[in-house]
């Protein structure tokens, strides 16, 4: 069938798509000097000689390469030599410090020089340009090196502190111990201990009777552990402590009581020092004498006391305290980023139409009023809900009121851009073909513009609502209410177990709000 | 019966799209009008149902000037001018269905067609889905469906209005030549069948010999062209550069003997 075809051009010929004379790409117009002189313009003054090779833009960025990288070298070896002066002992200092960093550095910079001259060399040359961009290769090469220092990156202590944090991090991964409890009972005996030993009498041994814990520790008397003038640990006397009439096979905690009556858990290694009873209740371990935690104006002679303790659950199991906190603000996080969502979704809409620029392109007055409600939203979007929680705490106080404010103001200006540029893509098409039904202006906003605009709008809301409560999450870091609050408090006390908890609500809540927003919004898009 | 008396219609920016434009739609006729993008063919036909407001001139539609239609006037007028266009313009997201209804929307209540429509025209939509052959349909999403389907729904949301004339803005432009004949052919059955007269834009110019009954053609805003089917197959190259200019060819060298091809 005969077609009429539009829009047709005759074909471009061959000639038409050549270059006039001189004006191949790539082609510049010549170089000011020769070669040599620019390359010596560029070795007294690095970037020099491209500049007189019209190279202007190239040589400046190779100036301000060579200038940053001395300039921040030269700061990275004062840093490594704080206590030395002169330049000659700072660098020898630093050298000998960190030779992996200063050795590498020299020789990139002085090869950066020497090749930026090269480079000039070549940039003079007629015709095509020569030397590519291999040289910033070695700029970034330099820089890399630089960042490496300054960021104070060491994967060898990452690598060897790793096994330290183990404690920790299987206890953030398993907290569920944290998650019931039980009341207890602690049973369990002791024997005084004299610090420092003298001619005055010892403490009398305990008396022992029959059917109850009994604990000896011999000698009585010793020191405690202390550090010499160069900070080197002293360990303190060992006392053999033996003890008799506990609940046999248990888990018995060792307890050390100073003076003034405060107790604590004697640690070795860094662990909890425990031990075990045999079968018939009976132990015998040695324990070193701990640090002293009275203050160290208090001289003379002084009663200690080593315990050790015996800890029985009794009764029912129950939820423990930290579940049920950590439920509690859960769920306040969860209505917290409900709210937030709501508030903004309700704020959002009125001021993303006067954000849409097709409905606002009437006249110079609506058009400021879109230029201004842009630039508005765009400053409120680029700072972080966070820094937005502070500034509510500063009005409102600490707790969930000021999450929401700061997620309210943030989800405002975040829907307030979605919103608008959904009301821009509208199709003006269904609208045109619902007027000419002879529809009023009410029926076609409700049949031809709410049909296209409510999928969009349900879609970035849900998607909101996903973001705030994942943020509501970390809001309470700053004191914005909600689980983050709990959580930074665990992990202040280095309670790793109730902060455990705490991760893992978070993990699920938003891993099931990613999975149902997610599946939701695909059902209306 | 519908006359349109120097029409002329300039925009914001000075482009005369329309500059005295005059002619008439008989009651049963297949007017088809042709002429390059930017013609001003668009133009004219929203300035007849006045989606876009002409700047001078008369729009009659039985003895009635459309231009100066009071807003309730106008949406009385536009309910018996059917419309269908080159995209669709179907709501994407809503149902057949819901789409075809729309075009019941002069003939309801306003507030309340707001939340429902009454039960005699959603069988009435159901009617016409029949008609048009997408019965099947009628409960998917629009853009599920082809675009041959989507401009039988969009026949279907015109046919709702029960108009007396239909507008159609090259209505088979987005389809492939097969479909485009089984459109118009539709078109065409709604013409002699039920007497609605037709005002259509196309580009095909054997598709235009097949199916009109008279034929305008326009350039840069002015009727340059003025026939009959049969003056369409004897128009010289002559009176084809007056419609395309100058610089165009006919493809296919002459046009007789392809009818229906």
């Amino acid at each position: 069938m005969a077609i009429w075809q539009e829009d047709q051009h005759p074909p471009a010929t061959s000639s038409d798509r050549g270059f006039p004379e001189g004006k191949r790409p790539g082609e510049q117009p010549p170089s000011l000097v020769s070669p040599p002189v620019a390359g010596v313009a560029s070795l007294l003054l690095p970037g020099l000689g491209q500049a007189m090779a019209r190279q202007i833009q190239r040589g400046l960025l190779l100036l301000c390469s060579l200038v940053t990288a001395v300039a921040l070298l030269v700061w990275r070896i004062n840093l490594l030599a704080p206590h030395d002066v002169g330049a000659m002992a700072i660098f020898s200092k630093a050298l000998k410090r960190r030779p992996l960093f200063v050795i590498p550095m020299l020789v990139g910079v002085v090869a950066l020089w020497v090749w930026t001259a090269w480079d000039a060399y070549l940039q003079a040359q007629p015709g095509q340009r020569r030397g590519g961009t291999s040289i910033f290769v070695l700029v970034i090469a330099l820089f890399f090196v630089l960042g490496w220092q300054i960021s104070e990156i060491n994967p060898y202590k990452f690598v060897t502190e790793l096994s330290d944090a183990k404690g920790p991090l299987s206890r953030v991964m398993w907290p569920w111990g944290a998650a019931v409890t039980q009341e207890t009972e602690t049973t369990g005996a002791g024997a005084d201990i004299l610090s420092p030993c003298d001619d005055e009498p010892l403490p009398p041994l305990p008396e022992e009777i029959p059917g109850q814990p009994y604990v000896m520790a011999d000698p009585t008397c010793g020191d405690l552990s202390t550090q010499d003038e160069n900070l080197q640990p002293v360990p303190g006397t060992a006392l053999t402590v033996i003890g008799r009439g506990f609940a046999p096979n248990t888990e018995t905690q060792i307890w050390w009581v100073d003076p003034i009556g405060n107790d604590f858990r004697v640690r070795q290694a860094g662990e909890y020092f425990t031990t075990q009873t045999d079968d018939q209740g009976a132990f015998q371990i040695e324990v070193t004498m701990p640090y002293r935690n009275i203050p160290t104006s208090s001289v003379g002679r002084m009663i200690h006391r080593v315990e050790a303790r015996q800890v029985a659950g009794v009764g029912a199991w129950r939820l423990s305290d930290v579940l049920l906190h950590n439920v509690e603000k859960m769920v306040e996080t969860i209505v917290l980023g409900m709210m937030a969502t709501i508030f903004g979704i309700i704020l959002a809409v009125p001021i993303s139409f006067l954000a849409a620029r097709n409905l606002m392109a009437g006249s110079p007055v609506t058009m400021a009023l879109y230029y201004l409600t842009r630039t508005i939203l765009n400053i409120i979007r680029s700072i972080e809900p966070l820094i937005w929680a502070i500034v509510a705490i500063v009005v409102v106080g600490l707790g969930p009121f000021a999450g929401i404010i700061a997620l309210t103001v943030h989800s405002i200006a975040a829907l307030g851009k979605l919103y608008s540029e959904a009301i821009e893509s509208i199709d003006p098409g269904p609208i045109e073909a619902i007027q000419a039904t002879g529809a009023t202006q009410l029926q076609t906003i409700m049949y031809a513009v709410v049909p296209q605009m409510i999928p969009p709008f349900v879609s970035f809301s849900i998607y909101r609502w996903d973001i705030n409560v994942r943020m509501s999450t970390v809001i309470g870091l700053v004191g914005g209410g909600g689980i983050g609050f709990l959580l930074v408090q665990y992990i202040r006390l280095l309670d790793y177990r109730s902060a455990g908890i705490a991760v893992w609500f978070i993990a699920v809540t938003v891993a099931i709000l990613d999975y149902v927003s997610a599946d939701i919004r695909q059902r209306f898009v | 019966m519908l006359e349109v008396k120097n029409l002329t219609k300039i925009y914001d920016d000075g482009t005369v799209a329309l500059r005295d434009v005059s002619f008439e739609v008989a009651d049963g006729d297949f007017l088809i009008i042709i002429g390059l993008s930017g013609s001003g063919k668009s133009t004219l036909l929203r300035c007849i149902n006045r989606l876009i407001e002409p700047t001078a001139g008369q729009i009659v539609w039985d003895e009635v000037d459309i231009t100066m239609a009071e807003p309730t006037q106008l949406r009385e007028t536009r309910r018996q001018i059917g419309m269908i266009f080159q995209q669709f313009n179907l709501v994407k997201r809503s149902t057949v269905l819901t789409n075809v209804l729309a075009g019941r929307l002069g003939y309801v209540n306003p507030w309340t067609s707001l939340l429902r429509f009454p039960a005699e025209d959603r069988e009435m939509a159901m009617r016409v889905l029949e008609r048009v052959g997408i019965t099947d349909q009628a409960h998917k999403r629009a853009d599920e469906l082809s675009g041959g389907q989507q401009q039988r729904v969009g026949i279907a949301r015109a046919l709702m209005q029960e108009p007396r004339i239909i507008l159609a803005d090259e209505p088979v432009a987005s389809l492939d030549p097969v479909l485009a004949h089984s459109i118009l052919g539709d078109l065409e059955r709604l013409n002699q069948e039920e007497g609605i007269s037709i005002l259509c834009s196309l580009h095909y110019l054997d598709l235009v010999q097949r199916y009109a009954t008279r034929v305008i053609g326009l350039r840069d805003g002015q009727i340059v062209y003025r026939g009959t089917r049969e003056d369409i197959r004897r128009m010289t190259d002559e009176e084809f550069k007056g419609i395309y200019g100058v610089e165009a060819e006919r493809v296919g060298g002459g046009l007789e003997g392809t009818v229906g091809g």
